[in-house]
């Protein structure tokens, strides 16, 4: 994205966009998806003082926007929605109902742009196989071949937590590693590494068992539950 | 009206709406002037209305915002909200730092999600986790707290492509656009949106090497506060019935997993051993053996421990992910090898199975000398 859609689509946010640029953004941003995305980071930051502050909307805006949702049927029927809508209702209790719907707003377009939204479905396909990995590959001479596709099998990104099996997320057996690396860790990545652990969502890490030789290889073990 | 315009009036609607709910944030984020980091007092604060506009500040290198940033997340008070953003789902979480008479207290907690905290005070190291009614409380030297991490430096420079990519306003504050691009796939890299005048990162995203963006942090609020009360770092999930895991106790003196010195026989280009020690984790039965390996920006830890006797044969390997950072363990001669860290997985999957008992590392690098 070039800098000034980036500077356009901030003042916009800023309320310093002169209408007819915010006109033409606004039809820019139904047809372009990268900037959708972006639109909707910035949304997060809104959202997030919503949660924190109980922020309480324009009540002509907000009746508008609650009209056009309402009037939405795949915002209102998506089960994905609604889960989502959950999530992000749960701490918003008490808030203005115009902000409610603001948020409900936010989700209808992730529903449709997720953060870097192809890169996810590759990572939760990806995920399974490479809990699946064959000991060859685990040696450190193919970590470094292999670790260079990050568009194929062996995509470095993250899978969504959300995902069964690609959640490997921590016991608290992991949970002692993580807290007592955590303080050789600079302060950003320490600051990231206990987010992602507190938002993580309980399950299971995944077992892979290698025999010596390397040629017996099990998918996730339920023995890992017992971690 | 035809679906076009209606789309576009919908658009248009939830810009303004959004315009509005944004311009919460321009009173949440309360700027400070000066900073103690830098001379100035953790106290001093000006309203938004009342901050400046865009000023020059001096010149610095890219690497000099990277340390001034690390400063003032190590030495600031602070309180923000921020939102967490990963694999698809946003949570937010609020964190609280606090240094006074030179003692970090800090306490980092989920607000819509799990309900996990993590709470520093001092030397105690306490993570509360409701959906495991579980405490784990760890014991860690004091000096430790504020050792930060090492100044970036060459190694670092060597790893990264640390440049200012842009200038830019975000929230009404101005930014420089830090770019920490990694050179290789065995480490992440960073954008970094650093407040001007705080040096606050307010806006973080963790890349792949392909620029990809694989987490991101956001400030909705942050305020840079003179005074946090103690009453700050008290939990608010209630323990009745927890189990409580602790190393209470002072940390091992001389009592490793093994007598045995550990090392990597190779290690991923650019990472060197920075410290290693015993390391008693809450609830196991003996210390283990902590490495801690950095390539100046990004760390590994690798903890040896000794394993089930019966496990030589066959060697189990486990990965697991906490967000973007990865964890691997294997067993290797009858001790269990885990690697932890802020790196792709392939990069705790290379360093444990290279560690060894008794051998020296062969980086190119020579191992920096132990912490304690």
């Amino acid at each position: 994205m070039n800098e000034e859609l980036d500077s356009q689509l901030s003042a916009m946010f800023d309320d310093e966009l002169a209408s007819a640029e915010c006109e033409l953004l606004a039809r820019r941003l139904s047809r372009d998806g990268e900037l959708k995305a972006r639109w909707e980071r910035y949304a997060v930051i809104a959202a997030a003082i919503r949660a924190e502050r109980g922020v309480r909307l324009n009540a002509r805006i907000a009746r508008r926007v609650s009209v056009i949702v309402g009037s939405e049927p795949a915002l209102a029927g998506h089960p994905a929605a609604r889960r989502r809508e959950l999530r992000w209702l749960r701490p918003a209790a008490g808030a203005a109902v115009a902000a409610g719907v603001a948020a409900v707003s936010i989700l209808w377009l992730r529903a449709q742009v997720p953060l870097g939204g192809a890169v996810a479905t590759t990572a939760a396909v990806s995920a399974v196989p490479s809990s699946r990995m064959t000991a060859s590959r685990m040696t450190p001479p193919a970590a470094a071949t292999t670790a260079r596709a990050p568009r194929g099998s062996d995509s470095y990104v993250v899978p969504p937590a959300a995902h069964g099996a690609a959640a490997l997320v921590p016991a608290t057996e992991l949970a002692n590693y993580v807290v007592a690396h955590s303080m050789f860790s600079s302060p950003v990545a320490r600051r990231n590494l206990l987010s992602s652990f507190i938002t993580s969502e309980p399950a299971v890490p995944g077992t892979v068992t290698v025999s010596v030789d390397g040629i017996q290889d099990s998918p996730l073990d339920a023995k890992s539950s017992a971690q | 009206m035809p679906r076009a315009a209606r789309s576009n009036e919908r658009l248009r609607t939830l810009t303004l709406a959004w315009a509005v709910a944004a311009a919460g944030a321009l009173t949440a984020l309360e700027p400070a002037r000066g900073s103690a980091a830098e001379g100035g007092t953790p106290g001093d604060q000006v309203r938004a209305a009342e901050a400046p506009g865009p000023k020059a500040s001096p010149a610095r290198a890219p690497a000099q915002w990277l340390e001034r940033m690390n400063r003032a997340l190590t030495m600031r008070n602070y309180d923000g909200t921020f939102a967490h953003w990963h694999g698809g789902t946003v949570e937010m979480l609020r964190i609280i730092h606090r240094l006074q008479d030179g003692q970090v207290s800090e306490r980092l907690v989920s607000l819509d999600g799990s309900g996990r905290e993590f709470i520093r005070t001092g030397s105690s190291l306490a993570c509360y986790l409701p959906d495991r009614r579980t405490v784990l409380v760890e014991q860690r030297p004091e000096q430790e707290s504020l050792a930060g991490f090492p100044a970036v430096d060459s190694q670092a420079a060597g790893n990264y492509d640390i440049r200012e990519i842009a200038r830019m306003r975000l929230n009404r504050r101005d930014t420089h656009v830090i770019s920490v691009a990694p050179r290789d796939e065995f480490r992440y890299g960073y954008r970094l949106w650093i407040d001007d005048s705080t040096a606050m990162p307010i806006k973080t995203q963790l890349c792949d090497i392909d620029g990809r963006v694989i987490e991101q942090l956001v400030f909705a609020n942050l305020t840079m506060a003179a005074h946090i009360p103690d009453s700050a770092f008290h939990p608010e999930v209630s323990t009745e019935g927890f189990q409580w895991l602790r190393n209470d106790a002072a940390p091992p003196a001389a009592v490793p997993a093994s007598a045995a010195v550990w090392n990597a026989l190779q290690l991923p280009p650019g990472f060197r051993l920075m410290a290693r020690g015993p390391q008693t984790l809450p609830g196991a039965p003996a210390p283990a053996d902590h490495l801690v390996f950095s390539d100046g920006l990004a760390s590994v830890s690798v903890f040896v421990e000794h394993g089930d006797p019966g496990a030589a044969e066959v060697t189990e390997v486990r990965s697991a992910r906490v967000g973007s950072s990865s964890a691997f363990s294997t067993m290797s001669n009858g001790y269990k090898i885990t690697a932890v860290g802020e790196v792709p997985p392939a990069t705790v999957r290379f360093i444990a199975t290279q560690v060894r008992a008794e051998q020296p590392a062969t980086t190119t690098t020579t191992p920096a000398a132990t912490r304690r």
